[in-house]
């Protein structure tokens, strides 16, 4: 059963002369939560939005169960063609730091709108989806509210939600507790972890060090474009193996001290 | 004061009135051409590619910067002697005006389109929404908001401009109004007369654009 859902071999992505992944490899199987840490500008968002194509890449290559889904545009056989694109967006859902609902739908429409248009159902399924999926995040009765009146902690909700409504088969997060209150993350992280345990695929870049040690299954570290070191949460957190791993780790443990 | 002589201008009202049934006409066909067209231009712009990119860069500098009245003689005069095609007075007013216009209206769009937040684009990227669909369902919605007051305010212009159509001879207010000037030796009295009838074309597009506005806000909250 655990065959790999994600593969990424050799992903080279450059912005102009600068150099943001560097030869990444990345192997995900099916039902496994992957924390991403590392320091600011390791290149983790970047690789959650090549993930998403929502960045082209020069080299190097993406498979989603077994297909071909994206690889580099300076590789010899050229880019991918549109219909493996499209099909690899509706593979994976993506929630950003900072929600990104669309402010003029109400949260409902927000969910039913690509189900509707991409996957083509009618309004009535839609609406029955989205309505099992408020349920779910706990905004069943926030559904006729346009997002300026929800909370960030709503916000965010509603924004996995209407990922979830793509029935992707990866979940890609990108610190998407980071604009909220301090309040608020529990929520957040609470809807993140029930999704674990129905057996999501995700890939959560965080700085929540509880979430990674209790959801996580490796804990990946990340630094200047390269992924440094993978491993269960209690090795990274207890005796990582690599030098910059246990210093970014002090500081970031540091700093938490410090807030407390 | 009394020298005003305002009753000796009423009779020709029925004239006048005939003048802004053509004004109304020639902003009518030269907006909607402007509001196409300036949303082609706006997207031709937004294009990457240069066979996009420049005609709509060189047609949107060129139109913005020549003045409407020149355009419109060289429609009514010049296209007859290059094309053979005439298109009368009307026309080429209405054509002339439509294509400045779409230059301003094509702008007009660029900025509704871009004060849109770029997330919303990745985010309806991530759900799979195709681009027409993106543009459809998220993007215009939201530009529409940012674009209608600079929009109401350049329409105003575009009707007040119509009466550069009476320089080839087009029976619209304006036009009509000189007749009427010559000929009663009033040009006080007939361009006030003119100028409320203009007043009472352009403020009800004022109200409308206002009530669009409160309408798109309503939506929101
Ligand atoms: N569009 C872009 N053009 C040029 N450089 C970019 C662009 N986007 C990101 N970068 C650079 O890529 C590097 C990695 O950025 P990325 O956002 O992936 O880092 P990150 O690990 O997510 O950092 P953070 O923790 O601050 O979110 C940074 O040096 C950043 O400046
Ligand atoms: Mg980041």
């Amino acid at each position: 059963m655990s065959g790999s859902l994600i593969v990424v071999e050799r992903l080279v992505k450059r912005y102009g002369d600068h150099t943001i992944l560097d030869d990444v490899n990345l192997d995900v199987k099916a039902g496994q939560v992957l924390v991403v840490i590392g320091p600011s500008g390791s290149g983790k968002s970047t690789l959650l939005r090549c993930l998403a194509a929502l960045e082209p890449m020069q080299h190097g290559s993406i498979r989603i169960d077994g297909k071909l889904a994206a690889k580099g545009k300076e590789e010899a056989d050229g880019e991918p063609d549109a219909a493996s694109l499209r099909d690899l967006r509706q593979r994976i859902g993506m929630v950003f730091q900072q929600f990104n609902l669309f402010p003029h739908l109400t949260v409902l429409e927000n969910i039913t709108l690509a189900p509707r248009r991409v996957r083509g159902m009618t309004q009535a399924g839609a609406d029955r989806l989205g309505i099992e999926l408020l349920r779910k995040v706990g905004l069943e009765d926030k559904r006729d509210v346009y997002p300026e009146r929800l909370s960030g902690g709503q916000q965010q909700r509603a924004a996995i939600a209407r990922a979830l409504a793509m029935q992707p088969k990866v979940m890609l997060f990108d610190e998407v507790t980071s604009a909220l209150d301090p309040e608020l993350v529990g929520e957040v992280l609470r809807t993140m972890r029930q999704l674990a345990e129905q057996g999501m695929t995700m890939l959560v870049v965080t700085h929540e060090m509880g979430f990674a040690r209790d959801v996580a299954d490796d804990v990946i570290f990340m630094d200047k474009g390269k992924i440094v070191e993978r491993a269960a949460p209690e090795v990274i957190f207890e005796h990582p193996k690599e030098a910059r791993t246990r210093a970014f780790l002090e500081r970031l443990l540091d700093r938490e001290g410090r807030r407390q | 004061m009394n020298d005003f002589q305002f009753t000796r201008i009423l009779v020709y009202l029925p004239d006048l009135l005939r003048g802004v049934g053509v004004t109304f006409q020639i902003g009518l066909v030269s907006a909607s051409i402007g509001l196409v067209l300036g949303l082609v231009l706006a997207l031709m712009k937004f294009s990457r590619h240069p066979l996009a990119y420049w005609p709509a860069y060189v047609y949107v500098e060129f139109f913005r910067t020549t003045p409407p009245l020149i355009q419109i003689v060289w429609l009514y005069y010049g296209l007859p002697l290059i094309t053979g095609q005439d298109l009368g007075a009307f026309g080429a007013a209405a054509v002339a005006l439509g294509l400045n216009v779409s230059a301003f209206y094509s702008e007009i769009y660029r900025a509704g389109l871009v004060g849109v937040h770029r997330t919303q684009w990745q985010a309806s990227r991530v759900l799979g929404l195709s681009l027409s669909d993106t543009l459809r369902f998220v993007i215009v919605p939201q530009a529409v908001r940012n674009v209608l007051p600079p929009m109401g305010t350049t329409t105003i212009y575009l009707i007040k401009d119509t009466a550069l159509a009476s320089a080839i001879g087009t029976p619209e207010l304006l036009r009509i109004g000189q007749l009427i000037s010559v000929e009663t030796f009033r040009p006080v009295e007939t361009l006030t007369m003119v100028a409320i009838l203009y007043f009472a074309v352009t403020y009800p597009v004022a109200l409308f654009v206002d009530w669009l506005e409160r309408r798109f806000k309503i939506a929101r909250t």
